[in-house]
């Protein structure tokens, strides 16, 4: 082969894979995923109704508000803080497409950074989308990442200081949603995102804020509840009670007072709200980890990961049968639904009753595609896309 | 074969009777206020302070309670009558409470020393299970152990979740120091378990 010959194979070798990882990236950029809404949701807002600095961004997410009949406390559930934890994205979904409040109002994000939805790690060859099956085929969702975009919020800082704290932060985590509460008005997307969610949670006097995430089973803040000094009494019990009666362990930890940047800390500290913060296991995010693709992700199977384990070096135990996305849902919906109860117990006089959540044990035995509903049968003006 | 069977009999009772189940009925009577404090910095002494509160028990919640408030609170007039200890560390709370494990130790042990000066009980405690042992710690972290060998060895009696006696690590303590073990299975029945040791 003449040179020439050799630099015109590798020139259209390169060209040919410049092609199909920009249609791979287009396609998973733009997929729409659908959302139809349960006969509980009264209103779908956009974020940006709170803070106009979002307007026209990738960040201007839907919010899926829900009202019960009888007044009551008001909660958030933030899935997609980091999108690449689906199982807090889809838990999140269960709620959106299948709630109904009875008391107390319920604000639902599936997409918290938005613009993390529309890429994936670099270099990270993690598949591009990942899809449930259900009933009536199969439901697509975008992979996403921990970090907003890069085409959204460029370049970074060599060092990434919080706002207000003055803490020095990793450069990268100046993109994190969960490193960027209490945000500004002026600050970069993902610090005017999370000063959006300031302002709805203090104009909507929101009084408990879950955000819902999965963790590497080599992280020691794993399989539990974090939170605010103001919630340590409900994540207590919230955590006792899980763990007698729902088949899955759960712990609590206090979020740290001199840790910035974190929803669980700022949600505290700059509002009247409490925050909650539920971690499930994803072995996906194991540095140890086998096959970077979506049987992985939605199985939580790999042989790398058990071996991690026997050698002691994991936080959460696992076997031959993984961490299949139904558990991991399942844990947040069970978690999210005692959470309501164990608050009515708490505050009699302001109510949080929500029917027709699936818990741990359901999600397990039916699989969550169950639980997702078929956008061909949806009603006019009750599907809308993330 | 009756004489078999007799022998049988003897053997489960005799078990029974010196099962850590059995302590739970055999167990020290303690008395109102109680201060109730840790030794690690973990979330633990809440799950007791949410039973507390619900049981209408007298106690002072200070999770970093020195002597000084034993001493402060007998010139109250209204001196403590026991102390629980929750052991089990959280390299989160510590540093959080910017404490080292050292710290935490030598803060518990001056407490227990006042206590004992006072004729307090002191009550050393673990409810969080395997997952707040050395094995759920980061490697090379030995926090947790460290926590239990400064309180429960010098306790009146224990109050330890069961999963976390997994390996018979308090197990071993009650039956070398002759202290009374109460293990509970569920965290509800830490309730109860409460309420029996406080019941006048």
């Amino acid at each position: 082969m003449t040179p020439m010959i050799r630099k015109l194979v590798f020139g259209f070798a390169g060209l040919a894979l410049l092609v199909f990882s920009g249609i791979s990236f287009y396609q998973s950029r733009r997929l729409k995923e659908p959302v139809v809404v349960s006969d509980g949701v009264t209103q779908v807002v956009r974020l940006s109704k709170y803070f106009s600095g979002v307007e026209g961004t990738a960040n201007d997410c839907n919010m899926y508000i829900l009202e019960g009949k009888e007044p009551g406390a008001t909660f958030c559930i933030l899935g997609g803080t980091h999108p690449e934890e689906p199982a807090g994205r889809l838990a999140a979904w269960i709620f959106a497409e299948n709630a109904v409040l009875q008391k107390g109002r319920l604000i639902v994000v599936l997409s918290a950074n938005r613009s993390a939805t529309t890429v994936t790690r670099v270099g990270g060859a993690y598949p591009p989308e990942f899809s449930i099956p259900t009933s009536w085929g199969e439901q697509g969702f975008r992979m996403g990442d921990r970090w907003s975009n890069p085409l959204d919020q460029w370049p970074d800082p060599e060092v990434y200081i919080h706002y207000p704290s003055g803490q020095y932060l990793a450069y990268v985590d100046v993109r994190n949603l969960n490193r960027c509460w209490p945000g500004r008005p002026n600050g970069t997307l993902t610090e005017r995102t999370t000063y959006a969610f300031m302002e709805m949670i203090r104009k909507e006097k929101v009084d408990i804020v879950i955000d819902l995430h999965e963790a590497e089973l080599q992280y020691p803040v794993i399989s539990t509840i974090v939170s605010h000094e103001k919630a340590q009494d409900l994540a207590a019990i919230v955590s006792m009670t899980l763990t007698d009666m729902e088949g899955f362990k759960m712990g609590m930890e206090f979020s740290p007072k001199n840790l910035h940047g974190l929803s669980h800390r700022e949600i505290g500290d700059f509002s009247d709200a409490a925050g909650l913060l539920f971690e499930a296991p994803e072995p996906f995010l194991d540095a140890t980890r086998g096959k970077t693709n979506t049987e992985q992700l939605l199985t939580g199977k790999d042989d790398f990961v058990v071996r991690a384990g026997q050698h002691g070096l994991l936080f959460e135990k696992i076997d031959a049968n993984g961490w299949p996305i139904d558990k991991r849902v399942g844990r947040h919906t069970s978690a999210v639904l005692q959470t309501m109860v164990s608050w009515t117990e708490m505050h009699p006089d302001k109510p949080m009753v929500c029917d027709s959540i699936p818990r741990y044990a359901d999600v397990v035995a039916r699989g969550l595609g169950q639980y997702l509903r078929n956008p061909a049968l949806a009603k006019p003006g009750r599907i809308w896309y993330e | 074969m009756k004489y078999v069977s007799f022998i049988l009999l003897l053997v489960v009772a005799a078990g029974l009777v010196w099962s850590p189940a059995a302590a739970q009925k055999q167990q020290v009577k303690l008395e109102q206020p109680v201060l109730l404090t840790s030794c690690g910095q973990s979330p633990g002494p809440l799950k007791i302070k949410v039973f507390f509160g619900r049981l209408g028990i007298d106690y002072v919640y200070n999770v970093q309670a020195a002597a000084g408030d034993i001493i402060a609170k007998k010139k109250e007039g209204k001196p403590f009558k026991s102390l629980i200890i929750v052991v089990g560390a959280s390299l989160k709370g510590m540093g959080a409470a910017k404490v080292s494990i050292e710290e935490e130790i030598d803060r518990t042990k001056k407490l227990i020393a006042e206590a004992r000066k006072q004729g307090m009980k002191v009550v050393g405690s673990h409810v969080e299970g395997m997952e707040r042992r050395a094995q759920g710690a980061a490697p090379g972290d030995n926090s947790d152990e460290q926590s239990i060998d400064a309180v429960c060895p010098q306790s009146d009696i224990m109050v330890v979740r069961k999963d976390g006696d997994e390996d018979k690590r308090f197990t071993t303590i009650s039956t070398g120091k002759k202290i009374p073990l109460v293990l509970f299975e569920k965290n509800m029945e830490l309730s109860d378990v409460l309420k029996n040791l406080y019941q006048k």
